[in-house]
């Protein structure tokens, strides 16, 4: 094997100083010379038409600058998803929201804006502003608003339903299910959740008086989100910046594209006021107006023969879109084909679709839409073991994805470690122990569950998916790197470099990067669906072969012998054969600045080629391909059936996720999806009033897990080196959510012999599921 | 609201500011002093990621009334370390992988700062406990956890 200098090495983060010290540079933290505030008047209302809106108090408040509503401000219609704004056919984009409209759709919907020379001044204006509804009905389920009596929320083709309905054959499955031994068929009911991210959408937008639009903001999609701001405002997109200042407080998908629309209603506001203005929402704000994740129905019906080989599955998803479409063709559409994708069943069907509904928008988080199909696969895969009388985890190993069989998607399975990762796992979790945890009478029950699944390391197919990246050698021979991806918290402001290092041959602290920003670096599609490594690294790689190419082509010339003779290792340049500053007799030599040299540094050629007038400038472009990561998630739990809480005792997660670029932050990802899936599980959920109303719009009422709740995690990696990736990796980012959920719930079936089909398995629900099974055994 | 003048001791240097009493410290601190390593994450006492030590104490700087703060020592993100010495704890931080999106990093710093500063050698439930009002969404505190227990001793071999 390959010994690397730089990748696979745990490195300090090259954000780490700036983060521990406080210095790192947020949008919220930012501050412009003659800078207003922002501040957003929401809709009290799930469903009404605004009959009129009065500004004429607020404007007249003391240091109101701007007020802004639907009758000044742009009236084009867009997505606030990136994807779906400019999305490639077959898809059509579904544009169906104005920054402001004169309909609200869901409570905190956007009615008017306020710039003012304070916070304070700024609500206070909001308060001024006078607005009359009428009242229209409304339907917050998805299956309901599909009905002929539910209120039309947007004119679409089937009632309520945003874009297409995604269908997804293979095989005969009808067929299937007639050849069928056993079959079993579930429904299941998912919640509302948050992505909850540290830092609150926020946007400084600064308009020049010549037109020129700047925005510092908290997306993860820098270049899209440019796009979309260059519709709205009828601006050349070369005119419009979006960066990153450089750094996000945390995104799990809430930030691909302006979701709660903070850039646009800042840039609305800095053009009718003509200053910068900064929009920071509040808590309540992010959880009550930014994108969250589809809720609805998740069923499956799973045919197997005797000997447990799995021969039809039909997998059907309608889920809850919310007021706008967002993500909401898309969603459906990962769902079906990672739930697809993880067993080989010569005859499926997926049928999935969202419907709008009169709630918070539905958009993307971590997963998007693959932990709510795993809930509902897995949990079935182990009612069918029992059914069948094989162990789940034999029976997943019979049947899970192999490299090169036939699946639903247009690229290769070309690597998966899964059956490693669930060998790893269950010695980890000691498998073996499993249904021989409790005593009899014990009031607190133990149990052992898994779940397995896998992801995308990429965006195609779901959208228009191209990277690109410069690599350019400075003229003392370090090496910058440009990349339009953002870091938001994942380490791409690491990983990228370090690829970059080991590439072209110079140790990490001799690189640096710019990101997120439109003016200094090439389009890019954004951190997003676990690409940046695996696709912008594709890309800064290719960069950095280019920038290298030239540096040894130039070199070449120098010592007059052909470029792939020469070696390029920290940062010195010698022919193949000798070690830098050998006196290798009879070797090339390179004659610069009148000696003779057997090597020579990067600065000295960098240098010496300054003087000649040239620069070694790499540039990458690439249309990345796509790979499956892998993962096994096992999971203890203790279910005390007197308090009826569950406890997440141990979780063992072990995944494949190609060469480890950074083992650390491989970990650290795992780690933070597992925890994020314990929520799923157990505690996490926004729930709504029969007014519309978000019950849980604080941290304080939405039930994250925090420190004193995180069970033992013990991580594992697996390597299956993955042909399309950079250096053979793939995507790690969002897979550590995915099998989180069920690996707790088949969990609790072992301990309690309860399934739930309904998360989160909260303590009202576990007491009303023990009550309900001890006066059915009584 | 006229306004008052606050005294405080911040990160060492004495500090006279004219405020409005209804201020809290927080915005004392990030608009007034400029001092952002602060961070608001909620506003509310939530999210603790707008922790900072007074007289001793980690506090959410967003519950304290910013004359609360009169005549008292408080310490921030600002005042912890340098780029010459850092303390422990952003050592360990910095190295085991403690940081992601690094929103939460400095309110976490502060809360574990002060766990330290009174007992360089706690039991895992203690650190738990002493960071259960710090939300990080990133990394799932597991190495939160094991940077702490390693400060803790880094700085016990120190003493």
């Amino acid at each position: 094997m390959k010994e690397y200098k730089v990748i696979g090495k745990s490195v300090r983060r090259l954000d780490a100083v700036e983060k521990a010290t406080g210095t790192a540079g947020f949008t919220s933290d930012m501050k412009l010379p003659g800078m207003l505030y922002g501040k957003v008047l929401r809709s009290p209302h799930p469903h009404a038409r605004i009959v009129s809106i009065d500004t004429s108090e607020a404007e007249k408040l003391p240091g109101v600058k701007a007020v802004a509503t639907h009758k000044n401000t742009s009236r084009e219609l867009f997505n606030t998803s990136a994807t779906m704004t400019f999305t490639v056919p077959p898809m059509q984009p579904v544009l169906d929201q104005y920054i402001f409209d004169n309909v609200v759709r869901y409570v905190g919907d956007e009615v008017a804006a306020v710039a003012a020379t304070s916070e304070k001044i700024a609500e206070a204006a909001l308060k001024l502003i006078k607005v009359e509804y009428e009242l229209l009905p409304t339907v917050y389920d998805p299956k309901e608003a599909m009905t002929t009596e539910a209120p039309v929320i947007h004119q679409c083709e089937m009632k309520n339903v945003p874009g297409e309905v995604i269908q997804i054959p293979f095989g005969d499955v009808e067929k299937g299910f007639a050849e069928s031994d056993v079959i079993v068929e579930k429904e299941y009911k998912l919640p509302v959740v948050k992505q909850a991210q540290m830092e609150t959408q926020a946007a400084v937008a600064q308009v020049s008086l010549d037109g020129k639009i700047t925005v510092w903001c908290t997306t993860q999609t820098p270049h899209p989100t440019k796009m979309i701001l260059a519709k709205l405002f009828s601006v050349p997109e070369s005119k419009v910046r979006v960066l990153n200042p450089p750094y996000i407080g945390g995104g799990f998908g809430v930030r691909i594209g302006c979701s709660a629309k903070a850039e646009p209603i800042a840039v609305a506001l800095s053009m009718l006021a003509k200053k910068p203005v900064k929009v920071v929402y509040s808590r309540e704000e992010d959880f009550i107006a930014s994108d969250t994740r589809h809720a609805g129905y998740v069923s499956v019906k799973l045919g197997a023969k005797k000997d447990g080989t799995f021969h039809a599955m039909h997998l059907k998803a309608t889920l809850n879109g919310g007021a706008y479409c967002s993500f909401s063709v898309e969603t459906p559409g990962v769902l079906g084909c990672m739930g697809l994708a993880v067993y080989r069943v010569p005859n499926q069907f997926y049928y999935g679709h969202s419907a709008y509904t009169n709630t918070t928008p539905a958009g993307a988080m971590r997963g998007f839409g693959n932990p709510q199909a795993m809930y509902a696969i897995e949990s079935t895969v182990d009612m069918m073991a029992e059914k069948l009388g094989i162990d789940p985890l034999e029976l997943r190993l019979k049947n899970i994805m192999q490299v090169g069989d036939p699946w639903v998607l247009p690229y290769k399975c070309g690597s998966t470690g899964l059956a490693e990762c669930i060998e790893k796992g269950a010695k980890s979790i000691g498998w073996e122990n499993r249904g021989k945890l409790n005593k009899p009478g014990a009031k607190k029950l133990r149990g052992i569950g898994m779940g397995v699944g896998t992801h995308v390391s990429n965006a195609w197919p779901f959208c228009g998916d191209y990277d690109n990246a410069y690599v350019t050698i400075q003229q003392d021979g370090s090496v910058h790197l440009a990349s339009g991806v953002p870091d938001m918290g994942t380490g791409t402001s690491t990983t990228l470099p370090q690829l970059t290092a080991e590439v072209v041959g110079v140790s990490l602290d001799r690189v640096s990067m710019t990101l997120a920003d439109t003016a200094s670096t090439p389009f890019d599609i954004g951190s997003h669906a676990s690409r940046a490594l695996y696709a912008a690294g594709t890309a800064v790689v290719e960069a950095a072969r280019d920038a290298r190419r030239q540096v040894l082509e130039y070199a070449a010339d120098l010592f007059k012998v052909a470029p792939e003779r020469l070696v390029l290792e920290d940062s010195v340049i010698f022919p193949a054969g000798q070690t830098a500053g050998d006196d290798c007799a009879g070797s090339p030599v390179c004659t610069i600045g009148g000696k003779e040299r057997k090597s020579i540094t990067l600065k000295e050629l960098a240098y010496d080629a300054h003087q000649r007038n040239k620069q070694f400038i790499g540039v990458g472009r690439i249309v990345p391909e796509n790979a499956p990561p892998w993962h096994a998630h096992f999971a203890e739990v203790e279910v005390d059936t007197e308090l009826c809480q569950v406890r997440v005792l141990r979780v063992a997660a072990v995944h494949d996720v190609g060469k480890a670029i950074h083992p650390v932050i491989c970990e650290g990802q795992i780690e933070g999806g597992v925890l994020q899936g314990i929520g799923y599980a157990l505690s996490e959920e926004i729930k709504y009033d029969d007014r519309g109303r978000q019950l849980e719009n604080s941290f304080h009422k939405y039930m994250l897990p925090t420190a004193d709740d995180v069970p033992e995690i013990e991580t594992g990696l697996v390597e299956a080196h993955e042909p399309s990736g950079p250096f053979g990796a793939k995507g790690v980012g969002e897979c550590g959510l995915v099998p989180t959920a069920p690996a707790i719930t088949n969990a609790i079936y072992n301990a309690t012999g309860i399934w739930f089909c309904e998360i989160p398995v909260t303590e009202e629900k576990m007491f009303r599921a023990l009550k309900e099974k001890a006066g059915k055994t009584v | 609201m006229s306004l008052k003048i606050l005294k405080f001791t911040l990160n060492g240097d004495p500090i006279e500011i004219a405020i409005s009493p209804d201020e809290m410290l927080i915005d004392v601190l990030r608009d007034k002093l400029e001092l952002t390593g602060t961070k608001k994450g909620c506003g509310k006492g939530e999210c603790g990621a707008c922790t900072v030590i007074m007289n001793g104490e980690a506090v959410n700087s967003c519950l304290v009334p910013a004359m609360k703060a009169s005549c008292a020592v408080v310490e921030t993100i600002e005042g912890v370390g340098s780029t010459d010495e850092f303390h422990p704890v952003q050592e360990t931080f910095m190295d085991m992988g403690a940081i992601q999106c690094g929103f939460c990093t400095p309110g976490m710093i502060m809360s574990a700062k002060a766990l330290l500063d009174r007992n360089t050698d706690p039991t895992s439930k203690e650190i738990k406990k002493s960071l259960a009002g710090n939300i990080c969404r990133c990394t799932g505190y597991v190495k939160i956890k094991k940077a702490v227990q390693a400060a803790a001793e880094k700085m016990r071999e120190k003493q």
